[in-house]
């Protein structure tokens, strides 16, 4: 099941609301457990067996890692995180990765093995990390043994965050699981929130989506310059405001039963290098990879050449964490010696040069980086790449450029718009000014709110593109 | 801080949230589900049955997200409002609809002639007249394939828009098939271009244009052809509301159906099955949302229809939708017409010609149809 919905809207969410605030407090773990399950098993009823099995993984996994500790057996607890932390990465390796390691096995001539046709269970990989992260949060004494095996599977297979983020660390939520108090005012600002999630997904990224899917149909031999600039420009705004709405929709969804899950995108877009922008981008996949990778490496502590050796071992596990397929591995590498390049050489250049040309340096990147993420097959790729820069020897433009261009003008607008902070200043200097008038200023906020809702419900009701881009990761 | 005054705000944002979502569940569970929609004039999804083997499969889940979808409260308004609010935002299309000038809604039938299908089409089309060709002789078959709005009414469509596909198309059918049975419908219809020849809600072809392109036929064939001024032309509506519009939702200025009745023409009898009638007209359909199936009450498998006249001339018309509007004036010409829409039949259509004694055989379909019909296979049966 997917937040942009009707069946999400209008069923599921009252439905889990209601039993939710009804059920004394004890219960209400439980509650989001089941739920959760009926979620996931909505599309995928028969992986919710491979689910529990991760979570019973983990769960015994925590609880034999917390034990030993205890009891001051070193070496016993680090064999029991290692046991339950192969066994998860085996799972995630056999269902994400078998099909792909047998293609590349058969491009070998010579060899040819069957492809076993896994059909990759959704959000296996958002999960991993989750029960990954908590045997080794117990292991490091950063976080209690959980032993209520309900409240264990809550946090795991908790709706919000289930499908497509954002990584929840277990050390950061273990209290909020044991206690937490739901307010009317998190309550509250959850639904704002949630809302305007809704609105980034259903209005924006599923309308720029759909741009790109038409320019990503042409032949890229004939595309003119700029169209191919418009196509990945919509597959840069779609991938941003599907990803951020999503985050956006699971952090208000938290809120509203009184988790507080930490920041996943922070205005990406607004970057002036690609160090930052990666700061600022799916912010709880690049704090998994530090605190669970890159510094027990040794971080930048060792040499040069060891530091060079962890960045390029965590871009390429971040690619290929991405999806089973080429094309990420290289966009994980692409990224990996952008930042070493920045990081050795380009740096001290960078910080001399203008704002706005820094600016234009991170976008151009990231956006070539989008190209490589973009196209599973990767010769597609490279001739699209080609068009970009006219090396079809196409025109820079032609009448459909325009008007695609002039369709599509308000959209585009609206993308650069949302992708910068002034919305949200814009909405606070309203407030602001509106503050003795808390009647109008209520009346405005919520009618806003309002209006994005009953937008977002028109685009679902016609049933008009609403792709899930999360199949892959 | 005066927390204490602003304590309302966020019950009022949850209570505005809550009567949004539960008010919306309520209506959408006690509303009792519609059949069909008139407005789309397609039958809606029904609440599938709980199965556990399509439960586990995933197919009950996504059945009922379709239920959901079909038939959510005010449908054919919230489609409206998406629409509308497009038009404000300075968007031409819609849908795959151009926002065309003096009100057209035109498809723009993209991507539907590049597909396998559409080529497969082609070769079943010819396979099938290389059959036939020589014993229906020259002159005695005819394709006929109509171009939709797109392809014709360019001057209409926005700004910059590309041209449709369909003409290219027309192109490579004609290129395929044996010169002397193509009829070029396309450059009759681009000669009347500023006259009404679509429909500005519906993706058919307005009677005037099956008109022109009836008397260029039968004037290529030299037989005596009828003039404008030889009908009696009757506008039995003026609010028909077509296919394209209901796909947008939006209230539009209706369209009107022209009905063309000739000085001319005298009795004749339709054999539908086993029920005569004695009109091609079906007259009730003005008074439903589907007003073009004014024509035969909309696709027959197969119609019969004798005439008076007694020239021996007997045609078999091989034939989708457009064709509906185009059959009534044939009737000045054959002795007998036999109507055979492929897509709801089964019969062999071998065993049809075989057994039919046909004197003349017409292919009618419009491009986009043309290249998008499963049914187009059957030729080769």
């Amino acid at each position: 099941m997917v937040f942009s919905s009707l069946l999400f809207l209008f069923r599921f969410l009252p439905a889990v609301l209601l039993v939710y605030y009804i059920v004394p407090r004890s219960l209400r773990n439980f509650v989001l457990l089941l739920f959760s399950l009926i979620f996931y098993a909505w599309g995928e009823p028969v992986y919710i067996i491979l689910m529990l099995v991760s979570i019973l993984v983990s769960y015994t996994g925590g609880i034999f890692v917390g034990h030993f500790r205890k009891t001051g057996k070193k070496k016993a607890s680090k064999t029991a995180l290692v046991v339950s932390f192969v066994i998860s990465l085996s799972l995630l390796i056999f269902f994400k990765y078998a099909d792909f390691v047998i293609e590349t096995i058969n491009k070998f001539p010579g060899t040819y093995v069957d492809a076993w046709h896994i059909a990759l269970p959704i959000g296996i990989s958002f999960y991993t990390f989750q029960t990954m992260s908590y045997v080794i949060d117990v292991y490091r004494g950063e976080a209690p043994v959980q032993k209520n095996l309900i409240s264990f599977g809550a946090y795991v297979t908790m709706f919000p965050q289930l499908i497509a983020g954002p990584i929840v660390r277990y050390k950061t939520i273990d209290e909020q699981l044991r206690r937490r108090r739901e307010t009317i005012s998190q309550f509250a600002e959850g639904v704002h929130r949630f809302m305007i999630g809704l609105g980034k997904k259903v209005l924006i990224a599923n309308n720029v989506g759909a741009l790109w899917n038409t320019i990503q149909a042409f032949n890229y031999s004939e595309v003119p310059v700029l169209t191919a600039w418009m196509g990945l420009a919509a597959f840069t705004f779609q991938i941003y405001f599907d990803f951020s709405a999503y985050s956006d929709m699971a952090i208000g969804l938290g809120d509203m039963f009184g988790f507080r899950f930490l920041e996943n995108f922070n205005y990406p877009y607004i970057s002036k290098s690609i160090t930052e922008f990666w700061r600022r981008w799916h912010i709880s996949l690049g704090t998994w990879f530090r605190e669970y990778v890159y510094i027990p490496l040794g971080g930048n502590r060792g040499s040069r050449k060891q530091h060079i050796r962890n960045i390029l071992i965590v871009w390429f596990l971040t690619g290929i964490w991405h999806g089973a397929s080429w094309n990420f591995v290289a966009w994980g590498a692409y990224y990996g010696m952008l930042l070493l390049v920045e990081k050795y050489v380009l740096g001290k250049y960078l910080k001399c040069l203008p704002d706005i040309v820094r600016h234009i340096y991170c976008m151009f990147f990231v956006m070539l980086g989008w190209n490589l993420f973009a196209f599973d097959d990767m010769r597609s790729g490279l001739e699209f790449m080609k068009a970009l820069f006219g090396m079809h020897g196409q025109n820079l433009l032609n009448r459909e450029t325009i008007y695609l261009l002039y369709n599509h003008i308000f959209l585009l607008f609206m993308c650069i718009f949302g992708s910068t902070e002034l919305p949200g200043r814009i909405g606070k200097w309203f407030c602001g000014r509106l503050s003795e008038k808390r009647i109008i200023q209520s009346i405005l906020k919520n009618g806003y709110y309002i209006c994005v809702f009953i937008l977002s419900i028109a685009w679902l009701v016609d049933a008009s593109f609403n792709p899930f881009l999360y199949f892959r990761f | 801080m005066d927390l204490k005054k602003n304590r309302w705000q966020p019950w009022l944002t949850a209570l505005i949230f809550c009567i949004l979502i539960f008010g919306f569940t309520v209506v959408t569970l006690i509303k009792s589900p519609l059949e069909f929609s008139e407005t789309e004039n397609r039958v809606l999804a029904q609440k599938p049955e709980v199965k556990s083997e399509a439960v586990m499969n995933g197919k009950f889940g996504a059945e009922y997200e379709k239920y959901l979808t079909d038939q959510f409260v005010f449908r054919d308004d919230w489609i409206g409002l998406k629409t509308s609010v497009e038009k404000l935002l300075l968007k031409r299309e819609s849908k795959d609809i151009y926002f065309a000038e003096d009100g057209y809604f035109i498809e723009k039938h993209t991507g539907c002639f590049t597909t396998d299908m559409a080529r497969r089409n082609i070769t079943a089309l010819t396979q099938f007249i290389e059959k036939y060709n020589e014993q229906f002789g020259t002159g005695h078959m005819t394709i006929m394939v109509i171009p939709n709005a797109v392809d014709i009414l360019q001057d209409k469509l926005p700004p910059f828009a590309g041209p449709g596909g369909g003409m290219k198309y027309l192109e490579e059918l004609a290129k395929a098939l044996p010169e002397d049975v193509w009829f070029d419908a396309a450059s009759i219809l681009n000669q009347h271009r500023d006259e009404e020849l679509f429909y500005r809600t519906d993706h058919h072809w307005k009677t005037l244009a099956a008109f022109y392109v009836y008397q260029a036929w039968v004037k290529e064939q030299g037989y005596t052809f009828p003039n404008l001024g030889d009908y009696k032309i009757r506008t039995v509506t003026d609010d028909f509301q077509g296919t394209v519009q209901s796909k947008l939702g939006i209230q539009t200025a209706g369209d009107t159906i022209e009905l063309f009745f000739s000085q001319n023409a005298g009795s004749y009898v339709v054999q539908k099955d086993d029920s005569i009638g004695y009109s091609i007209y079906n007259y009730t359909a003005l008074d439903t949302k589907d007003k073009y199936a004014v024509y035969f009450g909309g696709n027959e498998a197969f119609l019969k229809i004798r005439t008076e006249k007694d020239n021996g001339r007997k045609i078999l018309v091989i034939k989708d939708s457009y064709a509906n509007c185009f059959i009534p004036f044939m009737l000045e010409e054959f002795q007998e017409i036999d109507v055979l829409d492929l897509r709801y039949t089964n019969e062999r259509l071998s065993n049809l010609i075989e057994k039919g004694g046909y004197t003349d055989l017409l292919i009618l379909y419009n491009v986009s149809g043309f290249a998008e019909d499963m049914s187009v296979m059957k030729f080769t049966n």
